[in-house]
């Protein structure tokens, strides 16, 4: 056969394309025995400066550290007696006003790491400060209770460490199409037209040809099932608010997909951090407001709770650029409909007390809010999945 | 030596082999093909970039710079350095394909996944490179302690921050856990008691190591049960006194050289003959003569690296990059950029490479870097960037690879190849019994279409 020939045959129409029995079998796993909560995940990557986000305004500690960049009393919008939104996140505000927020103030770990790579490893994997995992906790779940890559998804072309299990990984796509027509390449379809499931157990070339398998079959499942629904909402015009209107595109569809995971750039705010953030948190929370609507309309925003957190929070003390640099335990949104605990979660981070590079010292460590989601939400066994018992917290 | 068994060897050793090597060498004997491999990696060709507009850097100290050029200035050409390492990675990877002196490129491969490090510093982190590349296949004991000395480990690992009075114990953990005795084969105690042996190893701006007695703890430590006025090499030389040094290293060894599944009566040999003098090359050399090396249920069975997968296609087809970025492109969506590990514990290897992204990705390269074929995929920003610089990829879609291939000298050498010849050749895993019945189907019109076809079957990402 010529080349020509090849990729010419290869695109033959689909219909005649003969479908081992194996691969129906991953096509057909029914979720439904996993219930139908959605979890998305997004991290405001880079560490979002969260004392600037949900402002301590009361506190003298607060302003006399950052004489430059803080947020003055009359530029915030008042949640509490103590604590106010920064002003351009006047529609996470709105989403709190209903009640569908709940903010965990001070979560972090012990032996705070200051490395964006490592700390992000530690958030993606549930790992000790100490301790290396090579699996996401996303993934661990994927792997125990989806059982196929489409079980969870993230926004982007390649797979993060969240995500990855060890024979199981979620799978990653920022455009169900191209992921769909990247399975119909010549090559990976011929070779795959040819199999049969006679060696699929053989150790690393079995590993292979499976996931091959679940590859082209998460891909056509997410690719014909997202196309059925269209959002017909206006998302701001920009990356992230296309990756959350592709979210939605995938949840109102029905997709049977459980978790999401979304990273959003731009928080490692160094220097000029006042203008910076001020465009972070309003990209942020416009796109929020609009998913949340969308699934709101859809009837799908009752299923689905959003969690957003930073590898770590930032210095209380401002630095010589107008910035700040790496800290430890930050603040985390929960975005939800039945909220157990709407508002604040617990008290706000107290200034008094920091570790010796002067930052803030965590109150809730960030494995038992992974912990709650798990047994919760997903009605799974968290303890199975982060490697330890961790303590049940009441926001859902 | 039957012809699969030196493509097995030339696959671990190196990044398999060329035709005419191949046919040089196919009617040797073993142990001369496995001593002409360390004969010809003897010398050390050490990577030099040209960096004489760096030169300042490695003269004067930062505090020093920024005075004389102004703070503004000063970052500008710390970001120049750091935007160098990039050059640092293009010439490795150049140098992996290029290289006469296979095995040590190979194993300054395999070492710089086990002594992971990063650095900005573009002098630093070369000469960190070339530590690695002159140790390859030296004495591990030397080599443990020059990498103790190391500019660029001293930061990775914060033992520039290692004082007398607040000693920092990053190092002196990573040592034992990551680099010589694996988690649990230590105490707490002797963490914090080796992490004071090294106190005061710090380095001047031009990597050399220098000793700052003022911050050094002379006094005396326990150690693994003993006692005394210990520094950082006594630390080094106890740790290698301790058998499973030798066995966490080896098991390393095995399985990226032999099998990524562990044969304890094997791995208990060759850890007998490391623990003897820590002599790396002689632990080489008694795998590669070693019968079971070529035992069936060792060839073919690793997954490869992203960097094995890519030289491994460039030493069949030379390939050059015209757009360098591109190059790191690559790499970042296989999951393993050169010099810019994820973490100190480095790639974890074998399946780990493997999820539905990379392996379509994986699939797809001989096509993208050989076939123009179209690429629609974006690389995920850095932490560091800003909103726009993070998703600046994003509409930039339907891309190609732009490279140049020389497919006159793949004419030369594979042109006249028979179809299974050239099958043998690039394939040495078991090849899957429906996919080879799919490969003998296809009528070959010439070899350089068939042979990116078989650098795109799953098979081709063994070896």
């Amino acid at each position: 056969m010529k080349r020509r020939d090849f990729i010419k045959n290869s695109s033959l129409a689909s219909s005649l394309f003969f479908v081992p029995s194996f691969v129906k079998a991953f096509e057909n796993i029914s979720n439904s025995s996993i219930g139908y909560k959605k979890l998305v995940i997004i991290q405001l990557s880079g560490g979002n400066d969260g004392l600037n986000s949900i402002i301590p305004f009361t506190n003298d500690i607060y302003y006399k550290n950052r004489p430059k960049i803080s947020i003055k009393k009359n530029e915030l919008i008042r949640a509490t007696d103590e604590l106010g939104f920064h002003k351009n996140l006047a529609p996470l505000k709105n989403l709190y006003d209903q009640g569908y927020v709940s903010i965990i103030n001070n979560v972090g770990y012990p032996n705070p790491n200051r490395s964006h790579f490592r700390s992000s490893d530690i958030w993606h994997t549930a790992s000790k400060s100490s301790e290396f995992l090579d699996t996401g906790w996303l993934g661990r779940y994927i792997e125990k209770y989806g059982k196929i890559p489409h079980s969870g998804i993230e926004l982007n072309d390649s797979l993060s460490l969240i995500m990855k299990g060890q024979n199981i990984n979620g799978i990653a796509t920022s455009n169900p199409r191209i992921l769909y027509a990247n399975t119909q390449t010549p090559y990976f379809k011929k070779v795959l037209k040819h199999q049969s499931d006679a060696h699929l157990s053989e150790h690393n070339l079995g590993y292979l040809y499976k996931t091959m398998i679940e590859a082209r079959s998460s891909a056509k499942y997410i690719y014909q099932t997202s196309k059925t629904y269209k959002s017909n909402l206006e998302y701001p015009n920009n990356a992230f608010g296309k990756q959350l209107k592709t979210t939605s595109e995938f949840i109102n569809s029905n997709l049977d997909s459980k978790v999401y995971y979304i990273s959003m750039g731009g928080f490692d705010t160094h220097a000029n951090q006042i203008n910076r953030q001020k465009r972070l948190l309003s990209t942020f929370s416009k796109s929020i407001e609009t998913f949340v609507l969308d699934l709101k309309q859809n009837n799908t925003f009752k299923d689905t709770l959003i969690l957003t957190f930073s590898e770590f929070g930032r210095r209380v003390q401002q630095n010589a650029a107008g910035g700040t640099d790496h800290g430890a335990a930050n603040n985390v949104f929960l975005i939800g409909e039945n909220l157990k605990k709407k508002g604040f979660y617990n008290k706000g981070p107290n200034l008094l007390r920091l570790d010796k590079n002067g930052d803030l010292i965590y109150t809730i460590d960030f494995r038992d809010i992974y912990a709650t989601i798990l047994s919760k939400w997903l009605q799974a066994n968290d303890s199975e999945i982060l490697n330890g018992s961790f303590n049940q917290l009441d926001f859902i | 030596m039957t012809e699969q068994h030196i493509k097995h060897l030339y696959w671990r050793a190196g990044f398999g082999i060329g035709i005419s090597e191949f046919n040089s060498i196919r009617n040797q004997s073993n142990s001369k093909i496995v001593s002409n491999l360390f004969t010809n990696s003897k010398k050390i060709t050490p990577l030099a970039l040209d960096l004489s507009e760096f030169v300042s850097l490695k003269n004067k100290s930062p505090k020093i710079l920024k005075k004389e050029m102004g703070e503004a200035n000063f970052q500008k050409l710390r970001q120049k350095s750091q935007k160098k390492v990039r050059d640092l990675n293009y010439a490795w990877i150049n140098k992996l394909t290029d290289s006469k002196e296979l095995i040590r490129e190979k194993m300054t491969l395999f070492w710089a996944n086990i002594f992971v490090c990063r650095d900005t510093q573009i002098f630093h982190i070369q000469q960190f490179n070339n530590t690695l590349r002159k140790n390859a296949l030296g004495n591990f004991r030397t080599f443990v302690k020059e990498i103790a000395r190391e500019a660029s480990m001293s930061k990775y690992l914060n033992n520039n921050q290692n004082r007398k009075k607040s000693p920092n114990e990053n190092f002196a953990r990573e040592l034992m856990e990551l680099f010589t005795l694996g988690i649990g084969n230590y105490t707490e105690q002797d963490i914090k008691e080796s992490g004071r042996a090294f106190t005061g190893w710090g380095f001047k701006n031009d990597g050399a190591f220098f000793l700052r007695k003022k911050q050094h703890d002379y006094g005396v430590k326990t150690f693994f049960g003993k006692k005394g006025n210990f520094n950082g090499d006594d630390i080094i030389d106890i740790i290698l006194e301790q058998r499973q040094c030798a066995k966490f290293i080896c098991t390393k060894i095995y399985k990226y050289f032999v099998n990524p599944i562990i044969n304890e009566k094997n791995l208990e040999e060759i850890t007998n003959i490391f623990y003897k003098n820590y002599d790396i090359k002689e632990l080489m050399t008694y795998i590669f003569n070693s019968k079971w090396f070529y035992n069936e249920e060792n060839i073919g069975v690793k997954i490869k690296s992203p960097i094995e997968l890519l030289v491994g296609i460039r030493k069949v087809v030379p390939v050059t990059f015209i757009k360098k970025k591109q190059l790191n492109y690559l790499q970042k969506m296989m999951g393993q950029v050169l010099l810019y590990p994820e973490n100190v514990s480095g790639w974890k290897g074998n399946k780990n490479w493997i999820d539905s992204n990379t392996l379509m990705f994986r699939m797809k390269l001989a096509s993208l870097i050989l076939n123009n074929a179209v690429i629609n995929l974006e690389e995920k920003g850095a932490f560091e960037d800003s909103f726009n610089q993070y998703y600046k990829n994003t509409k930039k879609r339907n891309t190609y690879i732009v490279t140049s291939k020389n497919w006159t000298i793949f004419n030369k050498f594979y042109g006249d190849l028979s179809p299974d010849a050239l099958k043998k050749l690039l394939l040495i895993s078991p090849i899957d019994t429906d996919t080879e019945k799919f490969l003998n189907a296809l009528e070959v019109k010439s070899n350089k279409n068939f042979c990116i076809q078989l650098m795109s079957i799953p098979e081709y990402q063994l070896c």
